[in-house]
C-alpha cells in the first residue's frame, strides 16, 4: 500500500496523542485514588455510589437523633429514680406511722415529713430539661405540668393536699430509625396520676391530713388505720407505676443501643460498598501506567526512526 | 538529423515539465487538501517513411491530479458524522463533569435540608434550631439554582456557537460559489482541469462538512452544487443561499438555525439539520440539555410541593396554620410570536405527583386544542379548554386563539432556577399539629418525606428525590459514555477514510525524490542525445572542408 508522507506523520502523532490521553487518565486515577472520575466512566457505579452515600448520610442522621433520644430518656430515667426514692422513703415512714404507741404529736411529725416528700415529688414532677422545657407536660413544654393546692391544718400548719395536671397527654416522639418512631417523653398524668385512677399527690395529701388529725376515740383510730392502709396500697401502686415507666424507658435505652449497633454496622457496610465501587486498584493502575509508558517510549522511538528515513538524505 | 534534435528537444521539454511538477508536489507536501499531480506523457505522432514509422519524440498531453471522487465523498460524509458525535460528546461531557463532583450535586444539599428538619423535630420550639433549618432550606434552594444556572450558561454558549458556525457556513458557501465560477470559466476556455483550484474547493467542502452535513452534486463544466442537512440547497453554481440564527418563535432567548432563500427566512427544526458541529449542538440541546434541566426542575417542584402541602397541615409557633415554605414557580408559557390570536394561556401545576419532566406543545386548529407531550410526542387531548393533563391545568386566561396559534408550556424548565423560600421568620415553621410548643408531630411527618417515593407517583411506584437525581446522573453518564464510544469510532472511520484518500492522493517524499532522479536522468539523456546530434552535424560539416 502506498503511504503518503503526511499519513506517516499523522498516524504517528495520533498514536502518541491517544497514549498521552491514556497516561493522563491513569495519573488522575492514581493521584485521586478514585477509579471513577466522571459518571461516564462507570454510570451504574456512579449512580449507585450516589445512592449509597446519600443512604449513609441518612443513617448518620438517625444515629444523631438516637443520641438526642438517649439524652432525653436518660434525663427522664434519672428524674424518675429520684421519684422512686422519694416514694420508697415515704412508704417506710408510713409503715412506721402505724405504730399504736405513737402520740398525736409523733404522728404530726411524720405528717410534716411526708408533706415534705409530697412537695419534693411535685418539684420533681415539674423538672425542666437542659433546654428549659418541662419534662412531664406532654407537648405543653413551656407550661409547668403540676400546680399544687394547699390547705391549712387544724394545728395551723400549711400542707399540700393535691396537684392539678396542666399539661396534655401527648408523648414527644423521635424518628430513631427509618421505620421506628420512638416516644421519648412521658406525660405527667400517666406517671403520677396513673391517668386519673391513682393520684399519688392526692393520696399523699390525704394521709398527711389524716396524720395531722388527732386520734380521740375508737372511731377516729379506725378511720386512721383504714386511711393508712389505703394510703400504703396507693403509694405501692404508684411506685409500681413509676417502676413500670422506668422499665419501659430502660427497654427503649436498650433498643437504642442495639439500633446504634446495627446502625454502625450498616455504616461500615456502606463505606465498604462505596470503596468497592469507587476506589482504585492501585496495583493494577500502577502496572497499567508502567505498561503504557513502555508502549509510549516504543511509539516515540519508532516514529523517530521511521520519519528519519528519507531518500533526500542520500541524493 | 534535425529529427534527432527535435526529438531531443521534446524529451528535454517533457523532463523539464516532469521536474516542475515533481517540484510542485514537493512544495505542497503539507498543503491541506492537496492531491499529488502527475505528468501524462505520450509518444508524439510518428511519421511514415515508406519503410515504416519513425517516432517523433515525446509530448506532454496533460498534468492531472491523482483523485478519486468516491473516496473523497466518503471523507466528507464521515467528517460531518464525526464532527457531530464529537461536538455532542464534548458538550455532554461538561454536564458529566459538573455532576461528577460528589459534594456539588443535589444530594448533599437534600441531606442537609432533611437533617435540619430532624434536628428541629428533636427540639421544635428552639429558635436557633429553627433558624438553622431555614438556612439549610436556603442552601438547598441555592444548590438547585446554581445547578440549573450552570445549564443555562451552557445553553447560552450554544447560542454563540450556533451564530459563529452559521456565519462560517455562509463564508464557505460564498468561497465555493466563487471557485465554481472560476473553475467553470477556466474549463470552458481551455478544456484543461485547473487542478489546484479543484483541490481548494474540495478542501472548503471538507471544512463545510465539519459544520453541517454536506452533499455534493457535481455539474457539467466542473461546478459543484452543495446541499446541506436534509437536502437544503446552499450553493447552486455561482449563487448561494445562506443559514442564519434567529430567536425561536416560542422563546426569543433560544437561538434556532434558519434558512434564507429568496428573501424568505424559515426556521429549521433540530432534526432537519443533522451532522456537523451545528447538528451536534442542536441534538445535544434538545436531547440532553433540556431534559436534564427539566428533570432537576421536576425534583424541585415535587419536593417543594410535598413540603408545602405537609407544612400547611401544621401549626406554627405563633399558633397560626403553616403557610408555604417554598415559592414554586408557575410553568413557563411561551407564546409563538407568529400567533394571530390574542389568547393568553395560563398553566398551573395542580398535582405535582403527576407531572413529568416534559414540555408541552399546545396548538389550536380552529376547532380543536391539541396538546402534545414533547418527550414522546403523545397527543393528550383534543377537546376544548380547560384541560388537566399530567397534573397540569391548561386554560385560556384572556383573549381567544386564532387557528394555527401555538404555545409551548414548560412546567419544570425554569423551576430550579427560580425556586425561592417563602418563609424568613423562624417562628413561622409549623412543626406541630397543635399550638403546644413541644409538639413535633408535623416535623416528624415533614422529615419522613425524605424517604418517600413521590416523584411520578401517580403513574406507578414513584421515585424519591435523591433517587431521581441519581437517575439523572446515571442517564447523563450512560449517554456520555455511549457518545464517547461513538465519537471515537467515527473518528476512527474518518481517519481510515482520510488515510485512503491520502494513500491515493497524498504526496510521498521518497516517491518524489525518485521522480526527481528519474526526470533529472531523462533530462541528462536528452541533453546527451542533442550533443550527439550536434556532433553528427559537425561530422557532416567537416566533410565539406
Amino acid at each position: 500500500m502506498r503511504i503518503s508522507t503526511n499519513t506517516m506523520y499523522q498516524s504517528g502523532i495520533n498514536k502518541i496523542t491517544s497514549l498521552q490521553a491514556e497516561q493522563v487518565k491513569l495519573q488522575q486515577q492514581i493521584s485521586t485514588g478514585r477509579r471513577i472520575g466522571t459518571p461516564s466512566d462507570d454510570p451504574v457505579a456512579s449512580a449507585h455510589a450516589l445512592e449509597l452515600s446519600y443512604a449513609q448520610g441518612i443513617n448518620a442522621k438517625f444515629a444523631d437523633t438516637r443520641k438526642t433520644a438517649q439524652l432525653k430518656l436518660n434525663t427522664l430515667e434519672s428524674s424518675l429514680t429520684s421519684v422512686t426514692n422519694v416514694l420508697t422513703s415515704a412508704q417506710s415512714s408510713l409503715v412506721g406511722a402505724g405504730n399504736a404507741t405513737y402520740t398525736d404529736q409523733e404522728r404530726a411529725f411524720i405528717g410534716s415529713e411526708l408533706n415534705g416528700s409530697l412537695e419534693m415529688l411535685i418539684g420533681l414532677a415539674n423538672t425542666k430539661d437542659a433546654s428549659g422545657n418541662y419534662l412531664y407536660s406532654g407537648y405543653q413544654t413551656s407550661t409547668q405540668p403540676f400546680s399544687a393546692s394547699t390547705s391549712t391544718a387544724p394545728n395551723g400548719s400549711i400542707t399540700t393536699t393535691s396537684a392539678t395536671y396542666m399539661g396534655d397527654s401527648n408523648q414527644q416522639s423521635l424518628q430513631v430509625e427509618s421505620n421506628r418512631l420512638m416516644a421519648v417523653s412521658v406525660s405527667g398524668d400517666s406517671v403520677f396520676q396513673a391517668n386519673g385512677s391513682n393520684d399519688v399527690f392526692t393520696a399523699m395529701g390525704d394521709i398527711v391530713t389524716l396524720l395531722n388529725t388527732p386520734i380521740t376515740d375508737d372511731a377516729s383510730r379506725t378511720a386512721f388505720n383504714t386511711g393508712l392502709a389505703s394510703a400504703l396500697t396507693k403509694l405501692q401502686s404508684a411506685t409500681d407505676n413509676v417502676l413500670n415507666v422506668r422499665a419501659s424507658i430502660g427497654n427503649k435505652l436498650n433498643e437504642i443501643d442495639s439500633l446504634d449497633l446495627s446502625g454502625s454496622d450498616r455504616d461500615l457496610q456502606y463505606s465498604k460498598s462505596l470503596s468497592d465501587l469507587q476506589d482504585l486498584d492501585y496495583a493494577s493502575a500502577l502496572s497499567d501506567l508502567s505498561k503504557n509508558q513502555t508502549i509510549m517510549e516504543a511509539a516515540q522511538k519508532s516514529f523517530i526512526s521511521t520519519t528519519s528515513l528519507s531518500l533526500f538524505k542520500l541524493i | 538529423m534535425s529529427g534527432i534534435l527535435s526529438i531531443g528537444k521534446s524529451a528535454l521539454n517533457a523532463a523539464q515539465v516532469g521536474l516542475t511538477v515533481t517540484g510542485h508536489n514537493i512544495a505542497n507536501v503539507n498543503t491541506p487538501g492537496y492531491s499529488r499531480q502527475t505528468v501524462v506523457q505520450a509518444a508524439a505522432q510518428a511519421q511514415s517513411y515508406g519503410f515504416g514509422f519513425i517516432g517523433q519524440g515525446a509530448e506532454v498531453s496533460s498534468v492531472s491530479r491523482v483523485y478519486n471522487d468516491i473516496l473523497v465523498g466518503q471523507v466528507v460524509s464521515s467528517q460531518s458524522t464525526s464532527a457531530s458525535a464529537d461536538t455532542y460528546s464534548t458538550q455532554l461531557s461538561t454536564i458529566d463533569n459538573m455532576l461528577s463532583d460528589a459534594s456539588a450535586g443535589i444530594n448533599p444539599a437534600l441531606n442537609g435540608f432533611f437533617s435540619g428538619v430532624q434536628d428541629l423535630s428533636s427540639n421544635p420550639s428552639d429558635i436557633p434550631t429553627r433558624q438553622s433549618m431555614l438556612s439549610n432550606a436556603q442552601s438547598l434552594v441555592n444548590r438547585l439554582q446554581s445547578t440549573s444556572n450552570r445549564l443555562n450558561e451552557i445553553r447560552d454558549g450554544i447560542n454563540t456557537q450556533l451564530s459563529s458556525s452559521t456565519g462560517l457556513v455562509n463564508v464557505y458557501a460564498r468561497q465555493i460559489a466563487s471557485l465554481n465560477d472560476t473553475i467553470e470559466k477556466t474549463v470552458s476556455a481551455g478544456g484543461d482541469q485547473p487542478n489546484d483550484l479543484l483541490d481548494q474547493r474540495d478542501q472548503i467542502v471538507l471544512e463545510l462538512s465539519k459544520l453541517v452535513k454536506t452533499t455534493v452534486v457535481p455539474q457539467g463544466q466542473g461546478s459543484y452544487n452543495i446541499y446541506v442537512g436534509n437536502g437544503l440547497p446552499l450553493v447552486v453554481g455561482a449563487s448561494t443561499m445562506s443559514l442564519t440564527t434567529t430567536g425561536s418563535p416560542t422563546d426569543p432567548t433560544r437561538l434556532e438555525v434558519a434558512y434564507q432563500s429568496n428573501g424568505k427566512t424559515t426556521v429549521l427544526s433540530a432534526n432537519s439539520l443533522p451532522g456537523g458541529t451545528i447538528g451536534g449542538l442542536l441534538q445535544f440541546r434538545s436531547e440532553s440539555l433540556d431534559p436534564a434541566q427539566n428533570q432537576i426542575g421536576q425534583i424541585a417542584v415535587v419536593l417543594a410541593s410535598d413540603f408545602n402541602t405537609q407544612h400547611k397541615l401544621g401549626i406554627d409557633l405563633n399558633g397560626n396554620a403553616g403557610g408555604d415554605l417554598f415559592n414554586i414557580p408557575a410553568p413557563v408559557v411561551n407564546t409563538n410570536s407568529n400567533n394571530t390570536g390574542n389568547a393568553t394561556v395560563s398553566s398551573v401545576i395542580s398535582d405535582a405527583h403527576a407531572i413529568t419532566s416534559s414540555d408541552y406543545h399546545l396548538k389550536f386548529d380552529g376547532t380543536n386544542y391539541t396538546i402534545t407531550r414533547q418527550s414522546d410526542n403523545k397527543i393528550l387531548s383534543n377537546a376544548g379548554l380547560p384541560q388537566t393533563i399530567d397534573g397540569i391545568d391548561f386554560d385560556i386566561s384572556s383573549g381567544a386563539m386564532a387557528a394555527g396559534d401555538e404555545f409551548i408550556i414548560r412546567p419544570t424548565h425554569n423551576a430550579a432556577t427560580t425556586l425561592s423560600l417563602a418563609i424568613t421568620d423562624p417562628r413561622k415553621l409549623a412543626m406541630g399539629t397543635t399550638t403546644a410548643p413541644g409538639d413535633n408531630s408535623n416535623g416528624l411527618l415533614l422529615a419522613s418525606l425524605q424517604s418517600q417515593s413521590t416523584i411520578n407517583s401517580s403513574s406507578g411506584a414513584g421515585t424519591s428525590y435523591s433517587a431521581a437525581f441519581s437517575q439523572l446522573v446515571n442517564s447523563v453518564g450512560n449517554k456520555t459514555r455511549e457518545l464517547k464510544v461513538t465519537a471515537a469510532a467515527e473518528a476512527q472511520v474518518l481517519e481510515q477514510n482520510t488515510a485512503a484518500v491520502q494513500s491515493l492522493s497524498g504526496v510521498n517524499l521518497d516517491e518524489e525524490a525518485t521522480n526527481l532522479i528519474r526526470y533529472q536522468q531523462a533530462y541528462q539523456a536528452a541533453g546527451k542525445m542533442m550533443q550527439i546530434a550536434s556532433q553528427l552535424f559537425d561530422t557532416l560539416l567537416q566533410l565539406g572542408q
